[in-house]
């Protein structure tokens, strides 16, 4: 059993080598850290962590994990936009429906909300920040609020 | 991939070209020195800007004005009409497609042409090679100006590296996308991207790129050939801006007519009078305190359209339905929101939103100039900042404080906003 856990690791760290990724189990915060070379602070909220990455480059991303183990948000600062194809995974089509959709609205944040995906994407050149989260995920008793 | 010491405007290139496609002897001289002189006739430093819906009818609160571009050292140059002004970014970005100089490239010593990977808030980008060029506004000119030239052809010259498009959003490579033919950065810094990209101790941010045998990978370049804000290059009027737009009815306007005035303090018609000064911490951020609640990453930015502040159910008005991302309220509604800068300078600001789906009806939906157009930031209270675009501009005087530069009497040093 304990050469099959070991196994199954490798086999995750090989085969994730981006982001934890939203809507997915955690399980490639080293990966990240490393990918990055970014230093991992990892902190307890209430029923939640959050896995803090921060790259020399500065460069933040906070991931924010169920009990479970699962993504259910991520949240970024710094001064370009993050990796969103990684950090968003299966949900990087909604905002690319968003974000490419004709609009009034021009050169602001962008803000998602769709039935079961949020996200907000704001700030300027130097100074860019965000969020997502995927209500449905939300372990219970944890607000939407303590993704930013 | 770090290379330091070993890039070059390519001067060599720049002869060629002039001599070959443009018939001319060389480039002529390529000193720019930035020592400051007090000319003795104020050179002109107004420059006209304009707010309407752009050469592609589609920025409303698009502030636009028209710049000339020069071969460096030359007369050879061009002007650019309708490039929006933005006090959300830093340095010169063109379309390639309304260029028709030959501007030389930046290149490293290997002549890898240097690339750069330019993205936006709202997941938006714009990507192609950073050339040198002469900048003229108004009567002012910066010298040797790393400029990026906004690659429009379809397919891209280098394929646009995959951590460019992570934005999600589209490349607005053409008029009809970017809404305008090109942008203006004149925000508080000095470069685009500061020390954040020279540094040689991480992996290179996803910004500026090097293509060696086709393949592009994120480079580390130091400050002088990153984009730069045009004014600080200025022999004079350099350490700031002002943007002067009048005040508009609040049904909007077809069009509105101001200045972009260069310097603060540094002749008589840029003087602060009573605008109060608010700096801005390292990312050029300050806080906004409304109903107790402290927005720490605050803003101006004449780059976005509208006001964008909390969201629908915490102002507890309507988003628009014809409109997506803007208010509707029933009626026209009056915030005051306190503004504090880091140096303590702390002093309320008043706004209006209206109904942005009548406003954009009305006139036979001709207006194109609106100070009451706002949006949502986010969804409260995770939201952290107020993003002031142009309606805040409208019937005031805002001055841009450049990083490292001194404000009249020494009252601050940039970066700072003052209104």
């Amino acid at each position: 059993m304990k050469i099959f856990l070991v196994v199954f690791a490798v086999l995750f760290l090989i085969s994730t080598p981006g982001w934890a990724v939203l809507g997915e189990y955690e399980n490639s915060v080293p990966s990240d850290q490393q990918r990055m070379h970014a230093q991992l602070r990892q902190v307890a909220g209430q029923g939640y962590t959050v896995s803090q990455l921060r790259s020399t480059n500065g460069q933040e991303v906070r991931e924010y994990v169920s009990p479970a183990g699962l993504v259910f948000g991520v949240a970024w600062q710094g001064p370009t936009m993050p990796d969103l194809r990684q950090l968003l995974g299966s949900y990087f089509p909604q905002l690319q429906q968003a974000a490419q959709s004709p609009r009034r609205r021009r050169g602001g944040p962008l803000v998602v909300k769709n039935k079961d995906f949020i996200l907000v994407s704001g700030g300027h050149m130097r100074s860019f920040h965000g969020f997502a989260y995927v209500p449905s995920l939300l372990p219970a008793n944890v607000p939407a609020e303590v993704v930013k | 991939m770090k290379l330091p010491d070993a890039w070059q405007t390519k001067l060599a290139l720049c002869s060629l070209l002039s001599t070959v496609l443009l018939g001319l002897a060389g480039c002529g001289g390529s000193s720019s020195s930035s020592t400051p002189t007090t000319p003795t006739t104020p050179v002109n430093n107004t420059q006209a800007i304009e707010v309407n819906l752009g050469p592609a009818n589609n920025y409303p609160n698009g502030v636009f004005t028209n710049v000339t571009v020069c071969v460096p050292g030359t007369s050879t140059c061009q002007t650019i009409p309708n490039v929006l002004v933005d006090s959300g970014s830093e340095g010169l970005r063109l379309l390639s497609s309304e260029v028709t100089l030959s501007l030389p490239a930046i290149t490293d010593n290997s002549s890898n042409a240097l690339q750069e990977c330019t993205g936006f808030a709202d997941g938006s980008y714009v990507w192609g090679p950073v050339v040198s060029a002469d900048i003229k506004l108004a009567g002012e000119t910066a010298s040797s100006v790393p400029v990026q030239l906004i690659d429009s052809l379809d397919p891209t010259t280098y394929a646009v590296p995959q951590a460019c498009t992570s934005g999600g959003g589209s490349d607005e490579n053409t008029v009809e996308a970017l809404g305008a033919n090109g942008i203006l950065g004149v925000g508080v810094f000095q470069q685009d991207c500061g020390n954040d990209c020279t540094s040689a101790s991480s992996s290179p941010l996803p910004w500026y790129y090097l293509c060696p045998n086709g393949v592009c990978s994120a480079a580390t370049v130091p400050l002088q050939y990153q984009l730069q804000n045009p004014v600080w290059m200025f022999p004079q009027d350099n350490n700031g801006v002002l943007i002067s737009l009048p005040s508009i009815s609040a049904d909007g306007a077809v069009s509105a007519s101001g200045s972009l005035i260069f310097g603060i303090g540094t002749q008589s018609d840029n003087a602060l009078g009573n605008a109060q000064i608010y700096t801005t911490d390292s990312s050029g951020n300050f806080h906004s305190i409304y109903n107790n609640v402290d927005y720490s990453n605050s803003f101006i930015d004449s780059g976005s359209n509208g006001i964008f502040f909390l969201d629908s159910a915490t102002l507890g008005i309507p988003d628009c339905t014809n409109n997506p991302g803007w208010y509707c309220p029933s009626s026209t509604q009056s915030y005051t929101v306190t503004n504090k800068g880091l140096n303590g300078t702390s002093n309320p600001v008043t706004f209006n939103i209206a109904n942005a789906d009548a406003l954009f009806a009305g006139n036979n939906g001709l207006n194109a100039a609106f100070n009451n157009l706002g949006g949502d930031s986010g969804t409260s209270p995770s939201t952290d900042y107020v993003d002031y675009g142009v309606p805040f501009f409208f019937g005031r005087n805002v001055f841009i404080g450049i990083e490292n530069e001194p404000a009249p009497n020494n009252a601050a040093v940039g970066p700072y906003w003052a209104y």
